[in-house]
């Protein structure tokens, strides 16, 4: 299992929206869900992680 | 009317003149002047050395050089907040923040406790100047002095605050002045560095020691100043991304330091580990020796003023700009605290929008603890249990929730208004947009 899975899509007018956060299991029930945002630290993490050749989970 | 013409005035016993005229009406006192009267002066008078008032001193027209109120740079300098936790133990390596706010703690191997304690009338110094709390490291299973081993507390400044704090950092005149009060268990020398991030990184580490140059005598506050010059090496953007970085050494291995590195200099950072001198990491092998800070402040010139206290509130508001609590329910005797108001989107998932109360750095990352029935989604006359929670889009303002996944109770019908309730004291939703 990845360390991070893209959230959950949307359907909006009939079109399934892409995911606009990507979310990281810290068990116990903790999940920290990220924005992709650039100036976020937690997605300059996530960022990193993909660049080390690692890839999210598809969304539910 | 007689007239006293003359260009000097000495004393009988002395060797040197005590009052010297000039023709451009100046008098220059050479040494100390009493005056036990008014004296009144209508000029412009300069004081070269310290000036000392034993009365109260009126002053029509006032223009520090210094900024008097915002002027320390570093948020939650006296400890105060905590809206993560007040304790933790922080084990393995670590670089996050799990208890006071501003303050992260980084390790890399072994168990430490942090936490927020406080301060007593016992604690001499910091408590007589107002503080009332202090962060402690617990060296709780004598972490050891590995050579890739750190133990530190770190404050990272947002580069926009120092961009426009009024410090020519790129200039070796003009100065930062950096003060704070210490005690650990452990008598050696700790270390504190100021690092940038902008461009080439730079560092400056100094020892910290007492106003004598001594090491810290063991379990004794010790009130500490720096001032640390400008650098024309140094680059700090006008963003909102990481400007100044403070960080207190309670250990620091020999995989980061060497002499290659200066103490009381800067240092290119690079992509070199060679921090410094070594340190001395016998703090690093004491289980249980402690490490304790408060009164942090650094703040643009050469003197190091008294601490800028501020209110809880002020305090509390600096620190949400990165990190804030939607809900905690454990705060709540019942565990049952309001959220947001919802509306269904689609049967059983509803979304609803939270007003932040300060605005954050970034767009926040959603924090959430989550399990079975912890949300409660009341409309209609009646009320659902939901499982999960997830962020929806944001700004660095407001923030959708999204709750979903029914476990209990009736369900939830796309366009029916309601609104959501924390339903176990274990639930928790919180916003970080850290640096």
């Amino acid at each position: 299992m990845a360390l991070y899975k893209f959230g959950r899509k949307k359907t909006v007018d009939g079109v399934e929206q892409d995911s606009v956060v990507v979310v990281k299991d810290l068990g116990n029930g903790r999940t920290l869900c990220i924005p992709f945002a650039n100036d976020n630290t937690d997605y300059q993490e996530y960022l990193k992680w993909v660049e080390a050749g690692n890839t999210a989970e598809a969304a539910d | 009317m007689s007239k006293l013409k003359t260009n000097t005035i000495q004393h009988t016993g002395g060797s040197a003149d005590n009052i010297t005229l000039d023709n451009s009406q100046n008098v220059t006192i050479e040494g100390n002047a009493t005056v036990d009267g008014t004296s009144t002066l209508t000029g412009n008078v300069t004081a070269s050395g310290n000036l000392t008032v034993s009365g109260t001193t009126t002053i029509s027209g006032y223009h520090p050089t210094t900024s008097r109120s915002n002027r320390n740079l570093i948020i939650n300098g006296g400890f105060q907040i905590a809206q993560r936790s007040v304790s933790n133990n922080t084990a393995g390596s670590q670089s996050t923040y799990h208890t006071l706010d501003r303050w992260m703690t980084q390790i890399q191997a072994g168990t430490i406790s942090e936490m927020r304690n406080d301060l007593t009338s016992s604690d001499t110094g910091p408590w007589q100047k107002g503080f009332r709390n202090y962060m402690r490291l617990l060296n709780q299973s004598g972490i050891g002095a590995g050579s890739a081993q750190y133990a530190e507390i770190d404050q990272r400044i947002e580069a926009q605050n120092v961009a426009q704090s009024g410090w020519d950092y790129t200039s070796s005149s003009s100065n930062i002045t950096l003060s704070f009060w210490i005690r650990a268990s452990v008598a050696q020398a700790y270390v504190a560095v100021i690092y940038t991030s902008d461009g080439t990184g730079r560092h400056y580490p100094f020892e910290i020691k007492d106003s004598g140059g001594s090491t810290l005598s063991a379990n004794t506050w010790t009130k500490i100043t720096k001032t640390i010059p400008g650098n024309s090496g140094i680059t700090v953007n006008n963003d909102t991304g990481r400007g100044l970085t403070l960080s207190f050494l309670a250990a620091y291995g020999t995989n980061w330091t060497s002499n290659s590195g200066s103490f009381d200099s800067w240092n290119t950072t690079g992509g070199g580990n060679d921090r410094f001198p070594d340190m001395t990491n016998t703090w690093a092998t004491t289980t249980n020796a402690t490490f304790d800070i408060t009164g942090v402040q650094l703040e643009v010139g050469s003197v190091a003023t008294d601490f800028e206290h501020r209110s809880y509130g002020d305090e509390l508001a600096r620190c949400q700009r990165y990190y804030q609590v939607v809900v905690r329910a454990s705060d709540y005797s019942s565990g049952i605290a309001p959220i947001c108001n919802v509306i269904g989107y689609q049967t059983n998932n509803v979304f609803g929008v939270v007003d932040l109360p300060v605005t954050m750095r970034s767009e926040p990352t959603l924090d959430a603890v989550s399990s079975t029935a912890y949300w409660k989604c009341f409309r209609n006359a009646g009320s659902g249990d939901f499982n999960s929670i997830q962020l929806d889009q944001c700004s660095n303002s407001h923030v959708e929730l999204n709750f979903y996944g029914v476990s209990s109770g009736t369900s939830i019908d796309a366009d029916q208004p309601g609104w959501v309730r924390s339903n176990s004291s274990s639930a928790f939703i919180g916003l970080q947009s850290e640096l």
